[in-house]
């Protein structure tokens, strides 16, 4: 029956929503349809069709089947169709779950691993589709065939090769506006999508020219690619933004994209054809393929400049200057007619191509619209059906190539398009964020029909029309209105995440200020945050301009902690470009930034050993320092830049690293002895690992009490009368940085306001206080709530509570800072190999993959380089720190005196609830905390059905005894998979027992006799195993530029208590509801759309 | 259409000293590269040639023609303005008749029993239409020639309809405009180095000289492509080798292909071997 909706030839039942027809099916009948919709996708030769089972397959195993399993069997998932998962060889995995499936029926494990497989064999489908789509491109084939430099076919043009009268080279530049895509295309720009439904992939894409605002003097394209012939057969290459510059001798360096920063400049030398990529591990010689295109001796020059616009402008800044630098080699091979000028729509077309092609040999992937600053002014850029000349024909509905209309000046007259310029402001507000997860969740709720979106999507549509009626009426005031109902209608009904707090308050304080004459809203790429447009009444525009720049700072300073920023934001001066990108031939001379690079490097080498041209060179910047406006103070940077003052994080200074580190009881003792450990081998990511000769089984049932299926008389209102008489407190683990959720970006995953929830953006604080407001409410009596925070996380969350009154949280709001600090180390080369090669890896598409390990090679080789297990320093001193494992939070609140206080405020405490930041689930049950106390064990740890997703440790019975084993310490990877049950780490504490274990009592405590506190701790500490971990750093610099570095940190483990049997530990299974955990803002949709969300609301009180 | 008067150009300064080479034929004789293809023109049965020169050679082309200079026609281009212009000269030679066209620098070799130039004659008796010789070519070498847009004429093997013409265009042009049904992937129909052109070809090309700047130089593609739109154009493809002597190694390749067809064959490829060892 679901296979109806896919193959329909009525519109009306093909765009049926999966949900719906879902809605009222048993869970025998879903199995059959999932086993339908399988028999289906394997027989259909429409890749489409296809496409869309594994969407519907993927959804009825995360959404549909899920909540009609509970109470079935639990099951677990086979640790070799994870393998194939992992190799990316879905079909297979697919195979192996299906047959587990089979012989142990289903269940919520198998289930999760099924939905995981379709999910990625669906996006792989498509990729592939793409994939073949740019290789298969009229004009793209030949390269792809060329496999020796004897066959080379082109040539470069001869007006390049002649040398200018006094012995330079000629340079031809070509100039290249960005794009704005003026109407947000429901990011139906999205390849998948255009060639889904062609129909409804439509933008109106607009050319322009930017300057920063207060920094540049006039707008100008902002995109320069210049390119010359050198008397050297090497490729050179510079980015002068990046000051990256490299000089290739070898065919293997063209293709190695992540070596370096030049990986984009890289992709257009093979796109363009100049190496094309059918050469690629032929091992010719670069120098034999040059002088077929040039004669023998030459090279090419290639400089990028994007005048320091920053990265995650949301303008499509790199793909543009991707199209930019292979516009200039196409032309300087021939492949254009002009040399110089702007480009026929026929070569601009060729050069998307090669632009597309380019992305996906860079293992990047932009929307088609992403090139549009190579045509001229506004043009509408349509989907379009695949015809029969099309390679995409018989397969997909579209074509992978759009068309343009650019529209002239009878259809938006110039005084609309000078109206438009009079009232937008252009801004980037600074925040830097992956839009990944957001173009797989569009594209799978459009694949899946998804009922809200599809219709919203409709709506976009039709805004679109509007838009375009506006803009050709020049009435920009309706275009501002448009774009917001656009903005607060379709893209947030699509995706919810496009928004954020840091947009809702800059949009609210912009209101506020401006009134009526702001006029709308309107948001750049894939989610809001980064490049934005204000537009207001053209009389107001300037002083709108200098106000946005006031507010976004102040709000990005507010925000910084919560939200990742990766540069202070900017507002940007714009014009529309009437001419796309065009060429010149120029008078020899490079950027001025281009020299900062060369000029020391050339410097350094002996007179006798520079060639003519560098010759050439030096002279020509010394007469152009002398002479020329441009180059007016390079000198003087020049010297600033070879003799660079020195920066020194070891002086004291109070946000020093010295300071932070005697701040925050850094142990440079344990330092040196874990340094030592590492360097000789005893410490490592391998030696985290149990001995191989382990027996790790799954445990009994007996061995935990099921909450969800088993309850004991009279636990509740154990539970309710504990609550009432004030006996249990919260414990929240508030101290780390959300490396995930942030991808190491070092705010504080507490205060970040990650989903609106009962119509506000939230705080992960927020929720678990409102959480604790709803307990105390229902017993009367309030909950005390500790967060414990960390040298990261302390002051950030003292200055958000304070500045937002607590939340108003009626009871005892306490937070606990850490007492102790590790000093991040470069990593060993041992365990970055073990890590990413003796690690089982989620393998990457070819193309990523291939981007993947070159950057892999490149940080082993720094490690080496900066020293492996030194002191890593070369970053802010907060980025250097790190906390040292969550085993050390309870004896925090014991250390700091925070329990010691709390008791003197309630000493008839008894109890403690300690759960993750990001377990939103968790709250003081009165049902769980009756369980607990009836059990009379000293921990009780909470426990979940394992899924797929859920790595990391588990339940397990060692030998012979049941105890949590931390992911880093299974003795190999397949032991994972046999357990059963997942680690939520949340655990209600008896303080009484645990002070036992420690050897203490609460006198001791109360007296706060510090000497015998610490010593106890250190010898519970001592008991526990050290582990050492590889965390994602961020390093910031240029202009919004991010580097992402493994270093290496030890850490404690809560969960290892388990081990010790004085601890007296007891384990509870309890929904996933209560114990998943949200890590990765890719769950978000997820989390939304199976009711977790609505779940959390349900025991909040806000 | 009877085919009577061959034009052949050779006026380009750089490789003016091509024609006057000294080569062994594939008889074993030694002869000029000049003499080899006028021997090819006149044994096709074409009656009288004319030579496009740079100014001052004459003397030269007179003495490379040999037993052939009688029935030459020497035409000098002054100036170096391209390859239309040299052709447009021979206005007077060719009067109001179709003319076969060759390049000075190329020498032809048949695979068949019928040499290349009797092949593209032989055509234009029977039909009525510009004629261009063309060879499938790789593109890697379609920098070098004159590439055309064709199908297959319904009924032959070798004989194409010809859309458009481009001069050497890159491959990404070429595979976007100048895929041939029926030729292996990477291979185009490239310019043989011999037409049958109408006189009208002259007229066109007369008419463009009016209408540009005298400096500017002028091709013949433009000419081709009018041609193509005003009128049949055919392709044929010929079966033979064409070698151009201008290319790097060009002269040797000529000089191996005519001696391995010929009487010295043995002794060709025993100092191949000899070198080889």
């Amino acid at each position: 029956m679901l296979s109806e909706l896919i193959i329909s030839s009525d519109a009306s039942v093909r765009d049926t929503a999966l949900a719906k027809a879902c809605e009222n099916l048993s869970l025998a009948q879903l199995l059959i349809e999932a086993d339908e919709l399988d028999q289906f996708r394997r027989q259909s030769d429409n890749l489409y069709h296809r496409v869309r089972a594994l969407f519907f397959l993927h959804a009825l195993h995360r959404f549909h089947l899920p909540p009609k399993l509970m109470g079935d069997s639990v099951g677990q998932i086979p640790f070799e169709g994870h393998q194939h998962l992992l190799e990316r060889r879905f079909q297979e995995a697919i195979e192996t779950f299906l047959t587990t499936q089979k012989n142990e029926g289903p269940g919520d494990a198998i289930s999760s691993a099924l939905a995981s497989a379709y999910h990625q064999l669906a996006f792989q489908t498509l990729a592939d589709q793409v994939r073949k789509s740019v290789r298969t491109v009229r004009g793209n084939q030949w390269m792809f065939r060329m496999g020796h430099p004897a066959d080379h076919p082109l040539r470069v043009r001869p007006e390049l090769l002649t040398p200018a009268a006094d012995g330079s080279s000629p340079i031809l530049l070509e100039r290249t506006p960005v794009r704005m895509d003026l109407t947000h295309s429901a990011w139906s720009d999205i390849f998948f999508l255009g060639m889904d439904f062609p129909e409804g992939a439509k933008v109106i894409n607009v050319s322009v020219d930017l300057g920063v605002h207060g920094r540049d003097s006039e707008t100008a394209p902002p995109v320069e690619a210049y390119l010359r012939i050198i008397d050297e057969p090497v490729i050179r290459l510079t980015s002068v933004d990046l000051k990256a510059t490299a000089t290739i001798d070898s065919l293997g360096e063209v293709f190695d994209f992540a070596k370096d920063y030049l990986g984009l400049l890289k992709a257009a030398v093979i796109a363009a054809g100049i190496v094309p990529p059918g050469i690629e591990g032929s091992g010719q010689k670069l120098s034999h393929l040059l002088e077929k295109l040039m004669g023998p001796g030459r090279g090419i020059e290639l400089v990028s400049s994007v005048n320091n616009i920053p990265k995650g402008s949301r303008l499509a800044v790199s793909t543009n200057l991707l199209a930019a630098l292979i516009g200039v080699l196409m032309r300087a091979t021939g492949q254009t007619q002009s040399l110089t000028g702007p480009l026929e729509e026929n070569e601009r077309r060729l050069v998307l191509a090669r632009a597309i092609l380019g992305e996906w040999i860079g293992g990047s992937g932009g929307g088609w619209q992403d090139s549009g600053g190579v045509w001229p002014g506004i043009k509408l850029i349509s989907g379009e059906q695949a015809g029969p000349t099309d390679p995409e024909h018989g397969i997909s509905r579209g074509r992978l190539m759009p068309t343009h209309h650019v529209f002239d000046e009878n259809e938006i007259p110039a005084s609309a398009r000078q109206a438009l310029q009079d009232s937008l402001v252009l801004v980037h507000g600074g925040m830097a964020q992956n839009v990944g997860p957001i173009l797989e969740m569009v594209s799978e709720k459009y694949l899946l029909r998804s009922e809200k979106e599809w219709k919203a999507r409709q709506e976009a549509l039709a805004l679109l029309e509007e838009l375009v009626e506006a803009l050709k009426k020049g009435d920009i005031q309706a275009l501002g209105n448009a774009t917001t109902r656009n903005f607060y209608g379709p893209l947030q009904t699509i995706i919810p995440w496009a928004t954020n707090l840091f947009t809702e308050t800059l949009i609210a304080r912009v209101f506020q200020h401006f009134g009526d004459d702001f006029w709308g809203f309107w948001m750049l790429g894939g989610m809001s945050g980064g490049g934005m447009g204000f537009i207001f009444a053209p009389h107001r525009k300037a002083e709108a301009q200098a106000k946005l720049a006031e507010l976004m700072l102040s709000e990005k300073q507010r925000l910084e902690k919560a939200l990742p920023f990766a540069m202070d934001p900017v507002v940007y001066d714009f014009a529309i470009n009437p001419n796309g990108t065009t060429a010149e031939l120029t008078d020899g001379l490079l950027p001025p930034d281009y020299y900062q690079i060369h000029v020391p490097l050339l410097m350094r080498k002996a007179q006798p050993r520079l060639t003519q041209l560098q010759r050439k060179d030096l002279s020509r910047y010394h007469d152009a320092c002398l002479n020329h406006p441009r180059f007016q103070g390079s000198i003087n940077q020049l010297f600033n830049s070879v003799l660079p003052k020195e920066q020194d994080n070891s002086q004291p200074g109070k946000d020093s690293l010295t300071s932070l580190l005697i701040q925050n009881g850094f142990d440079r003792k344990l330092h040196e002895s874990i340094r030592e450990d590492l360097l000789n081998g005893r410490l490592g990511l391998s030696q985290n690992r149990l001995p191989s000769s382990t027996d790790l089984q799954d445990v009994d049932p007996d061995d935990l009490f099921d909450t969800t299926t088993q309850t004991s008389a009279g636990a509740q209102q154990l539970g309710e009368t504990a609550l009432r008489n004030g006996e249990v407190a919260v414990v929240t683990l508030a101290a780390g940085a959300g490396s995930r959720w942030t991808g190491g970006a070092g705010t504080c995953k507490a205060l970040n306001p990650f989903a609106p929830l009962a119509g506000n953006f939230r705080t992960f604080l927020e929720v678990h206080l409102a959480k604790s407001r709803l307990i105390g409410q229902a017993a009367q009596k309030t909950v005390p709530h500790l967060f414990t925070t960390s040298f990261l996380t302390h002051e950030p969350t003292r200055a958000f509570l304070e500045s937002v009154k607590n939340y108003h949280y009626p009871g005892p709001l306490l937070l606990s800072p850490g007492q102790s600090v590790g000093l991040r180390m470069v990593p060993t080369e041992r365990d970055l190999r073990f890590a990413w090669e003796e690690t089982a890896q989620q393998r990457l598409d070819e193309q990523q993959q291939k981007v993947r390990e070159s950057g892999r090679a490149a940080l082993i080789n720094w490690a080496k380089q900066s020293g492996q297990a030194s002191d890593y320093t070369d970053n802010l001193p907060l980025q250097c720190l790190h906390p040292v494992g969550h085993f050390f939070e309870i004896p925090n609140l014991i250390l700091n005196g925070t329990l010691k206080k709390l008791l003197e405020e309630r000493p008839q405490l008894k109890t403690l609830l300690l759960h993750n930041i990001d377990t939103l689930g968790a709250n003081l049950d009165p049902t769980l905390l009756g369980l607990h106390r009836q059990s009379g064990q000293g921990l009780t740890f909470e426990v979940i059905n394992r899924r797929l997703e859920d790595r990391g440790g588990g339940l397990a019975r060692v030998n012979g005894v049941p105890r949590l084993v931390e992911g880093l310490a299974m003795p190999d990877e397949e032991a994972e998979f046999n357990l059963t049950y997942y680690n939520t780490l949340t655990t209600w504490i008896d303080i009484d027992q645990f002070l036992f274990l420690l050897g203490l009592t609460r006198t001791e405590i109360l007296e706060n006799n510090t000497p015998l506190i610490q010593g106890a701790l250190r010898r519970l500490a001592q008991r526990l195993p050290t582990y050492i971990t590889l965390k994602d750093v961020k390093k910031r610099w240029g202009h919004g530029q991010e580097d992402i570095f493994p270093v290496t940190q030890f850490e404690k483990l809560w969960g290892d208590l388990t081990t010790l049997p004085e601890a007296n530990c007891g384990f509870f299974a309890v929904s996933r509801l209560r114990g998943q955990q949200l890590k990765d803002p890719a769950q978000l949709d997820g989390w939304l759309r199976d009711g977790s969300a609505k779940h959390i609301e349900s025991i909040c009180s806000w | 259409m009877n085919v009577t008067k061959a034009v052949i150009t050779s006026a380009n300064p750089v490789d003016k000293h091509l024609p006057l080479q000294t080569l062994i034929d594939s008889k074993g004789e030694t002869r000029t590269a000049l003499q080899i293809l006028l021997a090819e023109v006149f044994s096709a049965g074409l009656e009288a040639a004319a030579i496009v020169i740079p100014p001052g050679e004459e003397e030269r082309y007179q003495l490379a023609a040999g037993p052939y200079a009688e029935r030459l026609t020497f035409i000098e281009q002054k100036e170096a303005l391209g390859y239309g212009h040299a052709v447009s000269l021979a206005a007077e030679f060719v009067g109001e008749a179709p003319f076969l066209l060759l390049v000075g620098d190329h020498l032809f070799r048949s695979l068949g029993e019928t040499s290349c130039v009797q092949q593209i004659i032989a055509l234009a008796k029977s039909e009525n239409a510009t004629i261009s010789g063309v060879q499938p070519t790789h593109e890697s070498q379609l920098h070098l020639y004159g590439t055309v847009a064709a199908t297959l004429r319904a009924g032959t093997q070798h004989t194409y309809d010809v859309s458009s013409i481009s001069e050497k265009p890159t491959p990404t042009l070429a595979e976007q405009e100048l895929i041939v049904p029926g030729l292996r992937a990477g291979h185009y129909l490239c310019f043989f180095g011999m037409h049958v052109l109408p006189a009208k070809a002259i007229d066109h090309l007369l008419a463009r000289l009016e209408t540009t700047s005298p400096s500017e130089k002028i091709g013949l593609t433009e000419t081709l492509n009018f041609l193509a739109d005003n009128g049949e154009y055919l392709a044929l493809r010929i079966d033979g080798q064409r070698f151009n002597l201008g290319e790097r190694y060009g002269l040797l390749r000529a000089q191996l292909a005519l001696s391995l067809a010929g009487p010295h064959r043995d002794e060709v490829m025993a100092t191949i071997i000899e070198l080889l060892a």
